[in-house]
């Protein structure tokens, strides 16, 4: 049955106002002046107030009803605030909640449960004013208490929740009236926005009646869907919300199907029987399906980037002078032309071209063989009997271990065993599953490994998890005293032109060091069958796209 | 009859038992450690604090023979623990929600071997180098050699983008799904794979038996005592064939569990198979354990009915 539509509230900086804002001072300071003058919905634009009564339905534009089936590659384990680190899981979870402000899928921050966000000057209080009469899922009103509730209970160390960490520099969380909510820092954390204030907030009373895990596999939030039926291997599948804040979603049902054959998601969007792959398709079959006019594909460029972390605490990687000349061994466009269908971009920095933070004017290890010998010859290795080098002794010879089954990846590595061995680095290769690869790199009982990992994001330039001596991701055991100062300086700072010199010196040192091999940043490619209409214009974020599942409605 | 199950059933707690410990241990031993899964990449910074937080609260941080007491004998009393991933999902659902799929699979794919072998088999060694018999062999040694992985993708293939373009529809059976159990119709390419392989082993081993009995001295007497053709094959040849068969059948139950694993990964399938691997990749230490013992439980039962059967089958072996 179609339903009546409504226009919906501008919640967000229109594109150009997001970037004169960046030219001005970058997306938090952008995000701030915006939120600090929001713009109220008025009459004339059509915005709906929650309960209201939606407007008639124009005779072309959003149709409400139908079905969208979207794919993932692994099971949706569970559906609460803690469950948001994979991707299949936070499509859904933040559909079924809703967080006080966002990244968008232009990474740009934007206002969602709250309807303005005040910070202090010295970065020390977060003052948010939420949405009134906004409803969970079982028609409670959604009020102050939730947010603190919320923030309160996944903070908690003995709550154990996974995102603890992202509470980092949180003092408290007041409740100063029924619409506002304080939150004050012990200490300023410039990343307070892209991290905690992201967490989808939970239906306060619900949660404590029933506690955390049975929260997780029956959530009741105020995003736009609430879950219809839950089979973790199978399907996730939610329905619209009739009093949702923003206006009713046009599609009533979406469904993840959890597929984890490449080859059988691909076939499935040939023959329709899904709309949308959440987890990407093999390259060549996303770069096939751009060709065909009944797909959307679009190409986004991944925050993280594809690199091989190096235990810089072995004594054959410790010097920078053998993992620069490691560099310059390493063809990285030869490994994007020919093992990633030319669908990445080689990476100069620790962040990504997106990034308002990236400098373009940094040192470059183009491929250059003859320059990597000489630096070794230079550093005092020299090439043995059989080929590879050595020094007092100790033989230029590491293991690189990739994740079990990723065939994906595996090539590469393989590529680049050639590459080294041809200037007498000796890298061998093995194979573990990927939580023994996070344990063994995190404690630095590995040599290698093989990934896409974040050295800070396209919205948050910081890289303490990865780069910092005391990051709980520092796979390459990386200690510069240097770099821990300017991180913890950075994420004193709130403003983008501080902020700016800051990570320049970051990235500086970053390419300067190599603490590890970096190779390039993957363009993420999301397909779409073009039945669904109101899918966003060159967005930046693969992923972010499926949190506006709500604009969006299908034409046959 | 009664000592000899209650032997074989004493024997089959301590192959259970034995099996229990080794997983245990063998889970401990693989290196990694789910905590570090559990985290995530979100973390700006991960403290000790953290870390043991959520040990305590998976009881991660007991030795490990109180983990293992703990466990046994909450599996004793039914209760399979939670599992560390799906939070708040006990494991019991967990392989309760998955072994009709699996069993619904084989049991449907056995049945349509056995239909398909048991015939052409006989077919086969009573008609030794028809045509029929070189059909059958061909078709059997393809049946084996064809990989899962490589038949099921071919078969979604075809099944689902070229025969819907061809002829449309298929009468009776409508839109074949790429995956997962949308109806009854989820069942078809699967069971096609597994039922394929099943088929082409038994008839091998239906054929080689039947053409050994066909040999015989008790069925040359038959034939000497003028019964006629149809009598001799199929009441004194093939009851005697047949004692191969139910052996591999049993043999077979201990191998479902990988025969399933490629299968219901490429069709999306939420069996044990995928449950197990995706469990074993990500250290779900509670469902692995568990499921473990359980299909230990099955194999060791499976053996016991297979030699059950052999007296069914053949009279002269007598269950002492």
């Amino acid at each position: 049955m179609a339903r009546q539509p409504l226009r919906r509230r501008p919640m967000a900086l229109s594109r150009r106002q997001f970037l004169r804002m960046v030219a001005l001072g970058g997306p938090t300071a952008a995000f701030l002046a915006a939120c600090a003058a929001p713009a109220p919905p008025t009459a004339g634009e059509g915005a709906a107030a929650p309960g209201e009564a939606p407007a008639a339905q124009p005779a072309a534009g959003p149709k409400y009803g139908g079905k969208m089936v979207w794919m993932g590659h692994q099971e949706v384990a569970g559906l609460g605030p803690d469950d948001t680190g994979p991707t299949v899981q936070w499509v859904m979870v933040v559909n079924i909640h809703n967080p006080l402000v966002t990244v968008n899928e232009f990474n740009e921050l934007e206002n969602v449960l709250a309807k303005e966000v005040q910070v202090s000057d010295d970065g020390l209080t977060y003052t948010f004013k939420l949405h009134e009469g906004v409803k969970f899922h079982d028609g409670t009103e959604f009020t102050a208490e939730d947010v603190k509730y919320t923030y309160d209970y996944y903070r908690n160390p003995d709550n154990g929740a996974s995102i603890a960490g992202d509470f980092t520099g949180v003092g408290s969380v007041e409740v100063v009236d029924k619409y506002t909510v304080v939150v004050r820092m012990d200490e300023v954390n410039a990343a307070s926005l892209v991290s905690w204030a992201t967490t989808p907030i939970v239906h306060s009373r619900y949660h404590a009646e029933v506690g955390e895990e049975k929260y997780r596999t029956a959530p009741i939030g105020t995003g736009p869907y609430k879950l219809k039926e839950w089979r973790p291997a199978e399907f996730t599948e939610l329905e619209a919300f009739d009093d949702h804040f923003r206006g009713r979603p046009y599609i009533d049902i979406l469904r993840q199907d959890v597929v984890p054959e490449p080859s059988v998601r691909y076939i499935a969007l040939q023959s329709g029987q899904a709309d949308s792959a959440v987890w990407p398709l093999l390259v060549e079959d996303s770069i096939a399906l751009e060709q065909d006019p009944n797909f959307i594909v679009y190409r986004t460029l991944a925050n993280s980037i594809k690199h091989f972390p190096l235990n810089n605490s072995l004594p054959q990687l410790a010097e920078k002078e053998v993992r620069q000349a490691m560099m310059y061994a390493l063809d990285r466009q030869r490994i994007i032309d020919d093992l990633w269908n030319g669908a990445a971009q080689v990476s100069h920095s620790n962040l990504t071209p997106a990034s308002p933070y990236h400098r373009a004017d940094l040192k470059r290890y183009e491929y250059d063989p003859e320059k990597a010998k000489a630096m070794l010859d230079a550093a005092g290795w020299v090439v043995g009997d059989d080929g590879i080098r050595e020094k007092d002794g100790l033989k230029l010879s590491f293991t690189c271990t990739t994740i079990t089954g990723d065939q994906a990846r595996r090539p590469i590595a393989e590529l680049a065993q050639q590459l080294l061995k041809e200037v007498g680095i000796d890298m061998q290769l093995a194979e573990a599953p990927v939580a023994s690869i996070l344990q063994g790199m995190r404690e630095g009982t590995m040599d290698c490994s093989l990934f896409n990992w974040t050295y800070g994001s396209a919205v948050e330039p910081d890289p303490f998890s990865t780069l910092h001596s005391e990051g709980g991701n520092n796979f390459a055991q990386y200690r510069n005293p240097r770099m821990d100062e300017l991180i913890e300086e950075g994420l004193k700072r709130v403003k983008f032109e501080d902020r700016k010199p800051i990570y320049d010196e970051i990235q500086e040192i970053f390419v300067e060091d190599v603490p590890v091999l970096y190779l390039q940043f993957d363009e993420w490619m999301n397909v779409f069958n073009s039945r669904i209409k109101g899918l966003p214009e060159n967005p930046k974020n693969g992923s972010a796209i499926y949190q506006q599942a709500y604009k969006w409605w299908i034409e046959e | 009859m009664i000592p000899y199950l209650t032997r074989r059933t004493l024997q089959g707690i301590l192959v259970i038992w034995l099996i229990s410990v080794a997983t245990f241990v063998m889970m401990r031993l693989m290196p990694g450690d789910p905590v570090y899964l559990l985290l995530g990449e979100g973390e700006i910074r991960i403290t000790q604090e953290q870390i043991d937080a959520i040990r305590r609260r998976w009881g991660l941080d007991r030795p490990y023979h109180e983990q293992y007491l703990i466990w046994a004998w909450n599996l004793l009393r039914g209760d399979f623990g939670d599992s560390l991933i799906r939070v708040g999902v006990p494991v019991r659902d967990m392989i309760f929600e998955a072994v009709p799929v699996t069993a619904k699979l084989n049991l449907i794919a056995l049945a349509i071997a056995l239909v398909v072998a048991i015939p052409s088999g006989i077919l086969a060694a009573v008609r030794r180098n028809s045509f029929f018999d070189y059909l059958t062999a061909v078709g059997a040694t393809l049946g084996v050699a064809l990989p899962n992985f490589w038949l099921a993708l071919m078969l979604i293939v075809l099944f689902v983008l070229y025969v819907p373009r061809w002829i449309g529809e298929l009468p009776l059976v409508g839109r074949i799904p790429p995956f997962g159990l949308p109806g009854w119709q989820g069942y078809i390419l699967p069971v096609l794979v597994l039922s394929t392989e099943q088929m082409a082993v038994l008839a091998r081993v239906m054929r080689a038996s039947t053409i050994e009995a066909l040999g015989t001295d008790y069925v040359r007497t038959a034939y000497a005592k003028g019964l006629p053709r149809l009598t001799v094959i199929l009441r004194h040849a093939v009851r005697n064939a047949l004692l191969p068969v139910v052996t591999v059948i049993g043999y077979r139950i201990a191998f479902i569990l990988s025969g399933t694993i490629v299968v219901e990964t490429v069709f999306a399938l939420p069996g044990i198979g995928r449950l197990f691997t995706d469990s074993v990749m990500r250290l779900d230490y509670q469902v692995v354990q568990s499921l473990v013992v359980l299909l230990a439980v099955l194999v060791v039962a499976a053996n016991l009915l297979t030699d059950l059967a052999y007296a069914f089958v053949d009279p002269r072996i007598r269950i002492e």
